[in-house]
This record gives structure tokens, C-alpha cells and sequence, in this order.
């Protein structure tokens, strides 16, 4: 394995363009990360912290660590700052493995930075690693799962204290029963999973997406006052499907899971009405009756003026913005992981369509 | 096709059509204009259809219509040349749905049944005929099963073809049904109907304002020219000619309706008519025979009597408007007995007990204000009897009613309406010399001087007015005593009468009265109040 001379720090100042960066990787979904950036930045203070490539650090335990539940009720139920802590002890206690590096749950939105900020909790180096590279709204749909690596056990410690171990269980048994405690646990809760050998940790994950997320907010902070479309295509490596304004938000329950929905966008000089399904994410694009665009690729609504990524939750009709759409993890691409993030693992009836294809 | 129906029909016409009542425009309503040439069904949204050539397409299967496939599929309906797409259920779709439904140029349409609008697009288009003969046919049915008046068979026609159906006059006016012109296409209609009827009796279509079509059939077997007329809001050619048919065979069920209710109509009449007859004939030893039937119909002859002789100003049919009568008198709180007889209607009230003469005043005017009542129907003549008791009250008042009704036709200042209580004796005794036998008798008694020169009648008709005064006479002329009297010394010559003798002025007096009623007073200065 060659080593990367120097691995790319995070430092305060770089916090406000990881957070747009990992809200681009959030595809509309993951949560607002603005709230627990100003965490990892008290954490950081004047020090900074390393994405280590998974070869710097041969022979580590790696544990994922992240946060599950409602996103927006993080923001007003903070972290009491013992939750990555007690999640990743309970786990080492009952697996036996004392972890000694943390990677990422997810790389999308809030958990773009919980992964830093739990590296920080527990002075533990950081590898550039997760198991979705961007957000996904299910358990069952982390990179391991996909590949048939364990992911119990599994600790969750809510920020009242209590911390639940979930053993032996299969991933849609893990996201069934870790959804069920969070409403007792008041909304959300930090998660470790098992602790793992860095190699096939690593291997069967996304990496560099903490790089990416910081690349992509470095290079979105050079983009003026509402900018040309064209301008945004070259600087973030998009895809403009359509500037224009928000025709329709229309948002239904789904059955027994995520609330589903639908924004439409009409393209202000061409007329094209953008569609795009929704869950928690933006899942799939449709122009003019015509799907462009779908998961795991990144759909991202920009506003138009600022160009910063727009929750699914906080569209509004009216709203002046830019549809965009990223790659997406490449780990996705492979045929034989693909379905579980394809359109048709929420239920639209539609083959993906990838950035690249279309 | 052999409907003449062009290529396809226009979207806006199906929709308009009875049959696609409950298709709904869910999305693309600018694009109703476009015609459907056809319909290709497909079962459900994941459905890409082959080329449609403006064809309807319609999905069968109702799905979720926030679904984004509805999406997907117009867009591939667009690509294919649909005409329409049609899907299942009328719930609104999501507005994104609208937007590109507009951007791509289509309509999308929601029915309960989608597979019947298909079907019954495919039948208009394919099988005009087919159509047709359905249309006629089910009218056949509902106008056998409809009930037995006029406004019954309209509603049966209007049931099944899902349009409005009226019975129209001559002057497009409504007669019986649901309106079926607004305003201001009524003299279009008219025009149209007059030039047809005159020309060639048949059906008549209207094209009017908006696409409308009124098509309309004569019922000549009414005597007035009548119409029975449906309304087509935006119709396709093959409606227009099924409901042309469909007309033409429940014109057939409306004047059966009417020559029923004509007969029934004549046949009371001819009863009622009889009836007084025999009453009038005995007035003072009513038959009991006579007094049963009365009492069948409701008359009551014992109490007191007010006759009315109502005669229409023009020729009309009496039993037919006897009801209009009634109906007027009625509406000023009059309980009358209304007959047919001779050229109007004998009329009759009748009270408990002798009317006081306000109440005497009080009845005429009511029956004053039933005869303005009236006149929006027919003008009429009016004369009221005095009030008679008993069975022969009747007989005798009609006479006074008849002989008042008589004067008073030709008194357009008394509003053609005198009440006998009024009248003096004199008018009376000049109303009996307008009978058919006085009249020629006096015509030709006055005729040797129509042969003369001079404006002898005239004079002559003046001279006995002014009690044989020559100077009076003279000035009323405007001539020369001289000329009056030479004048009337000419008559005496020329007819061979004495003017002295009284019995040769008096019937020489009735003789210029009767010729000249229009040009002199009948009663000098006095004129009756009314």
C-alpha cells in the first residue's frame, strides 16, 4: 500500500465548507450539518484533524461511528458529548476489540461530521472511510450489509445516558430494531458498530469521502452570488438539470416508513418540468416525463442565489433554485451492491440512471 | 368513416358528449382542440405505446396518480402522437403532472370507466350508424314508457340523449321542456325556422354561437307550428344525426301526447258545451236529468249568478284556451264556470247569496283585471250580466253578458269590456239590432242612397242624432242648412219614407247605427264609465 505523504486536515476554518460539502453529499437528506459543524469546531479549536487513508494506519481497529434518528431533532436535543463514547465502549466491551481508529457511519449531512467529532471524543485518529459515502436513510443499506459483513453488534447510547446493545442480527433486523428504540430514546442516538480489522473494514466502504466533502465545499466557496449554471457544472463536477423555481412540494406519508413526496421545478428558460421523487433524499430526476437521474447518484437542490444545498424537508413552492446532480460513490456502481440504492430499493418502479449514462 | 366525420373528432365535441359525461380534463385543458382519431388501450402506467397517430390512449387500470409514471407516460404518449391520453379515476393529478401535460401539448383526461369513453369513442368513430340506431332506439323505448303528457316524453328525450328538450312555437318561444336558447339566439332560431317551414317542412339545424347545434322538428299535426327541439352544446356530426333521428321519432310520441289531450279536451268541451245548451234551452223548468249532470260537473244552478261572455279579437281555438281563461280568472280569486260556446266562452260565477253592489262593482272589476290578464294570451271582449238567482239566473245573465260582450267589442275606449249594470236601456235595445237578421234588413233599407250623390247616410244619420235638427245637422257637417235640408228631402224622395212618422225614424235611426258603427257615437255624448 502506498501512502499518501500528506493526508489532508481538517482544521477549524475548513468546518463552514465541510458542512456545505457533506450537504451536498447528503443528496437533500442527512440532516442539517450546520449544527453539529459548530461542535466539531469547538472540538477542533486551535488543532486540526488528519483523513488518514486506511494504508497509514495498517492493522488498526476501525469502529463506524455515527449518529441514527431524527435529524431535525438533533438540533434542538444536543449531544451531551458522552454519547460516541459510551456507544463505542459498550460495543469494544462486548465484542472484546478495543477500536483504534473510527470511521464513518455515513457521509451525508450530520454524520459527514459526527464520524470527526467522535474520532475527537475519543482521541482516536480518523480514517477517511464510511460505509454509504453519502446519505441513505436505512441501516440495512450500509456498505457492509451490502457486502455480507457483519454489522451487529452494535451499541446505541442516546443523550440521556441509556445504551441499548443490539447482537446478532441481520441488517433489516438491526434497522428494524434501532428505529424502534429511537422514539424512546427521545429522537436520536449515537451508533458504533462492530469494531474491524481496517482491511476488510475499509475495503468492502467508501473511502475519501470526508476529502470529497472538503474539496467540494472548498471549491462551492469560490462560486459567486448566484451563479451561472454552466459555472456550477465546472466547479462542482455537476450536472444542471434545471434553474428555475419551485412549482409544486407535495409530501405524503409513506407506508410505515419514510414520508415520501414529490418537487417539481420548472426550468425558467426552457420550460423543462423537473420532477424529482423524494424520501428522505432526492431519489430520482424526471425531465419532461423522462427520468434523468437517480440514487445513489447525488440530486441536489441548490438555492439559487447562495448555491447552497437545500433539505428535502425545507423546500418551499416558490423557491429560486438550481437542480443538480453529482456522481455518486463509484462503491455503488457495482452491479451486484447497485439495487440495494437503486430507485427500486424505494420503491419507484425505474432502472437507475446514472451520471455519465443519460 | 362513414360519418362525415372529418379526420377524428375534436376532443372538446367527445367531451361535450353525452356519453363522456364523466370524463374529466384532469390536466392540458389548452390542448382540447386537438381531434381523436382513434383509441389504443393500454393496462396500466409502465404501458409504452406504439404510434398513435392522434390516437386516445387510454390506461385502464387506476393507479396511483401522484405516481410519476403518469408523468413518464404522457411524455411517451406526447412522442407517440397521441391525440389525449385518458386514464383512470378524476382525483386532480399533482401539478406537476398539469405543467408538463401543458408543456408537452397534451390533454390527460380521467373517467370512472375509462374503458367505456374508449369504447364509445371507437363506436362514434368506427360505426356512426351503430350509434345512430342506439340512439333511436333507446328514444323508441323511453318515449313508449314515458308518461302521458307533453312534458313527459321531453324529459324521457332529454333523459336518454343527455340533452336539454324543449317544445318551442313559432317564435322559438318556450312552451313546455328545459330552455334550450339564450337570450338572443332566439331570432337566429326564428329565421331559420320560418324560412324551413315555409320552404320545406322538416328538420331544421341551428348552427348556433359556440359550436351549439339546435335541431329542431316540425309538429304540423298541432295546427300552429310548433317545434320539438333538442340542444347540442359542441356536437359531433354523428350525435347531430343520431339526434336528428331521435327527434323525428319522439316528435312522433309528442303528437301523440297532443291529439290525446286535443281529444279529451274536445270531448269536455262538447259536454260542457251541450250541457248549457240545455240549460239555456229550459232555463225556468231545468230538467232533472239536466240538473244531475250540472251537478256532475259541478255546477251549482241554484244561487246567484253573474254571466261573463268572453270573445276572443281573433279566430282561436277555444277549448284549447279555455284553460288560459280559467286560469285568469282564477288568479283574481273568481271560482268560474268556463264554456266553449259559439266564437268565445260563457262564463259564469256564482254566490251563496245576493251580492251587495259593492260586491257587485268588486266582481266586474275582478273580471276587468282577468281580461288584462288575459291578454297576454289572446285580446279579448268582455261583457258582465247583471246578477240572476236560480237555475234560469244563468241562462238569463249569459243573454245580458252576451248582448254587453257584443257592444263592447267594438268600444276600444271602454277597454272592450262592459258590465251590464252599466249599460242603459237604449244600448241594449241598439246591441239586439246587431243580429244577424236586423243587419242585412238595415243594410238594405239604407241602400238606395249609397247610389246617391251627396253624403246622404251620413246626413241622414246626423240629422236624426241632432233630433231632427237642420241647423245642428248643418253645423255638425260643416254645410249650409240649405244643403241639409235638400239632402233630407232627397232621402224622404229617394227611399220613400216619411221622417215625421216615428216608427219610420226610429227604424231609419237602428238602420244608420248599424251601418255606420265605426265612424259615429253609438250613444251620442254619454259614454259609460268603466
Amino acid at each position: 500500500m502506498i501512502c499518501a505523504a500528506e493526508p489532508p486536515v481538517v482544521r477549524a476554518d475548513d468546518v463552514d465548507q465541510l458542512v456545505v460539502g457533506v450537504g451536498l453529499l447528503g443528496s437533500g437528506g442527512g440532516g442539517d450539518a450546520a449544527a453539529f459543524g459548530r461542535v466539531l469546531r469547538n472540538r477542533l479549536g486551535d488543532g486540526e484533524l488528519s483523513l488518514h487513508a486506511p494504508g497509514d494506519l495498517p492493522g488498526a481497529v476501525v469502529v463506524p461511528s455515527g449518529i441514527v434518528g431524527a435529524t431535525s431533532v438533533f438540533t434542538e436535543k444536543l449531544p451531551g458529548g458522552h454519547e460516541f463514547v459510551g456507544a463505542c465502549a459498550a460495543v469494544a466491551r462486548w465484542t472484546g476489540r478495543e477500536p483504534t481508529a473510527v470511521i464513518g457511519l455515513e457521509a451525508g449531512g450530520i454524520n459527514g461530521i459526527t464520524a470527526l467529532v467522535a474520532a475527537l471524543d475519543l482521541a482516536l485518529p480518523f480514517v477517511d472511510a464510511d460505509l454509504m459515502g453519502r446519505a441513505l436513510p436505512r441501516l440495512d443499506q450500509l456498505t457492509w450489509a451490502a457486502r455480507g459483513l457483519a454489522v451487529t453488534p452494535c451499541a446505541l447510547c442516546e443523550p440521556n445516558g441509556q445504551i441499548v446493545l443490539i447482537a446478532d442480527a441481520d441488517p433489516a433486523a438491526l434497522e428494524r430494531t434501532a428505529r424502534s428504540f429511537l422514539p424512546v430514546a427521545g429522537g436520536w442516538a449515537a451508533i458504533a458498530l462492530p469494531p474491524t480489522d481496517v482491511g476488510p473494514g475499509t475495503r468492502e466502504a467508501v473511502t475519501g469521502s470526508a476529502a470529497r466533502a472538503l474539496a467540494l465545499g472548498r471549491a462551492h466557496a469560490t462560486l459567486p452570488s448566484t451563479p451561472p449554471p454552466d459555472l456550477v457544472e465546472d466547479v462542482l463536477g455537476a450536472r444542471v438539470l434545471a434553474t428555475g423555481r419551485v412549482l409544486e412540494v407535495a409530501r405524503h406519508g409513506g407506508n410505515g416508513g419514510f414520508g415520501r413526496g414529490s418537487v417539481t421545478v420548472v426550468d425558467g428558460e426552457a420550460g423543462t418540468v423537473v420532477r424529482l421523487e423524494t424520501e428522505n433524499e432526492f431519489l430520482l430526476a424526471i425531465a419532461d416525463g423522462v427520468p434523468v437521474a437517480a440514487c445513489p447518484d447525488l440530486l441536489c437542490l441548490l438555492d439559487r442565489r447562495t448555491a447552497a444545498p437545500l433539505g428535502v424537508d425545507r423546500l418551499r413552492t416558490g423557491d429560486e433554485v438550481l437542480v443538480v446532480v453529482l456522481p455518486g460513490p463509484s462503491w455503488w456502481r457495482h452491479p451486484d451492491v447497485l439495487p440495494r440504492v437503486a430507485p427500486e430499493a424505494f420503491g419507484l418502479c425505474c432502472p437507475p440512471v446514472l451520471f455519465g449514462d443519460a | 368513416m362513414t360519418g362525415g366525420t372529418g379526420p377524428g373528432l375534436p376532443l372538446r365535441a367527445m367531451l361535450e358528449h353525452p356519453s363522456w359525461r364523466e370524463v374529466a380534463v384532469l390536466a392540458g385543458v389548452r390542448a382540447v382542440d386537438r381531434p381523436l382519431t382513434g383509441a389504443v388501450v393500454v393496462p396500466d402506467l409502465r404501458a409504452h405505446p406504439p404510434e398513435l397517430h392522434g390516437a386516445l390512449l387510454a390506461i385502464v387500470l387506476s393507479e396511483d396518480r401522484t405516481d410519476w409514471r403518469l408523468d413518464a407516460v404522457l411524455a411517451r404518449a406526447a412522442v407517440a402522437g397521441a391525440g389525449a391520453v385518458l386514464v383512470a379515476g378524476t382525483a386532480a393529478v399533482r401539478r406537476s403532472t398539469q405543467a408538463l401535460a401543458d408543456r408537452v401539448g397534451l390533454t390527460l383526461l380521467g373517467a370512472v370507466d375509462p374503458l367505456a369513453a374508449q369504447a364509445s369513442l371507437t363506436s362514434m368513430l368506427s360505426e356512426p350508424r351503430m350509434a345512430q340506431a342506439d340512439t333511436v332506439l333507446r328514444v323508441v323505448t323511453a318515449c313508449r314508457l314515458a308518461g302521458p303528457s307533453v312534458e313527459d316524453v321531453l324529459d324521457e328525450l332529454g333523459r336518454v340523449l343527455h340533452r336539454p328538450a324543449a317544445l318551442l312555437d313559432a317564435s322559438a318561444s318556450l312552451i313546455a321542456g328545459t330552455p334550450v336558447l339564450s337570450d338572443g339566439e332566439a331570432a337566429q332560431v326564428v329565421a331559420r325556422l320560418t324560412a324551413r317551414s315555409v320552404a320545406l317542412p322538416g328538420d331544421v339545424r341551428t348552427h348556433l354561437s359556440g359550436g351549439a347545434v339546435l335541431v329542431a322538428h316540425p309538429l304540423a299535426a298541432t295546427g300552429r307550428t310548433s317545434w320539438l327541439a333538442v340542444r347540442l352544446s359542441a356536437a359531433v356530426q354523428t350525435e347531430i344525426d343520431a339526434v336528428t333521428a331521435a327527434v323525428a321519432v319522439a316528435a312522433e310520441a309528442v303528437r301523440e301526447r297532443l291529439a290525446l289531450i286535443r281529444l279529451q279536451l274536445e270531448r269536455d268541451a262538447h259536454r260542457r258545451t251541450s250541457l248549457l245548451a240545455e240549460l239555456v234551452r229550459s232555463p225556468d223548468a231545468v230538467p232533472v236529468s239536466t240538473r244531475r249532470r250540472a251537478l256532475d260537473m259541478g255546477w251549482h244552478l241554484d244561487g246567484w249568478h253573474t254571466g261573463i261572455r268572453i270573445g276572443p279579437r281573433r279566430e282561436v281555438d277555444l277549448a284549447d284556451l279555455r284553460a288560459d281563461v280559467e286560469a285568469a280568472l282564477a288568479a283574481e280569486h273568481l271560482a268560474p264556470v268556463v264554456v266553449e260556446q259559439g266564437d268565445g266562452w260563457s262564463v259564469w260565477t256564482t254566490a251563496e247569496r245576493e251580492p251587495t253592489a259593492v260586491e257587485v262593482a268588486r266582481h266586474a272589476a275582478a273580471v276587468r283585471r282577468a281580461q288584462r290578464r288575459l291578454a297576454d294570451t289572446v285580446e279579448t271582449y268582455v261583457g258582465v250580466g247583471r246578477v240572476h238567482a236560480g237555475p234560469s239566473g244563468i241562462a238569463h245573465s249569459l243573454a245580458e253578458a252576451g248582448d254587453a260582450a257584443r257592444l263592447a267589442q267594438n268600444r276600444a275606449e271602454t277597454g272592450r269590456f262592459l258590465h251590464v249594470d252599466r249599460l242603459g236601456l237604449a244600448q241594449l235595445l241598439l246591441a239586439w239590432t246587431r243580429t244577424d237578421t236586423f243587419q242585412p234588413a238595415a243594410q238594405a233599407l239604407l241602400a238606395p242612397l249609397d247610389h246617391e250623390a251627396g253624403d246622404l247616410v251620413r246626413t241622414l244619420a246626423s240629422y236624426l242624432d241632432n233630433e231632427s235638427s237642420v241647423a245642428e245637422t248643418a253645423a255638425v257637417l260643416g254645410v249650409h242648412r240649405n244643403t241639409v235640408a235638400a239632402r233630407v228631402a232627397r232621402i224622404q224622395q229617394v227611399l220613400g219614407v216619411d221622417l215625421s212618422d216615428a216608427d219610420e225614424r226610429l227604424a231609419l235611426h237602428l238602420a244608420c247605427r248599424t251601418a255606420t258603427p265605426a265612424t259615429s257615437p253609438v250613444v251620442g255624448t254619454r259614454r259609460p264609465a268603466r
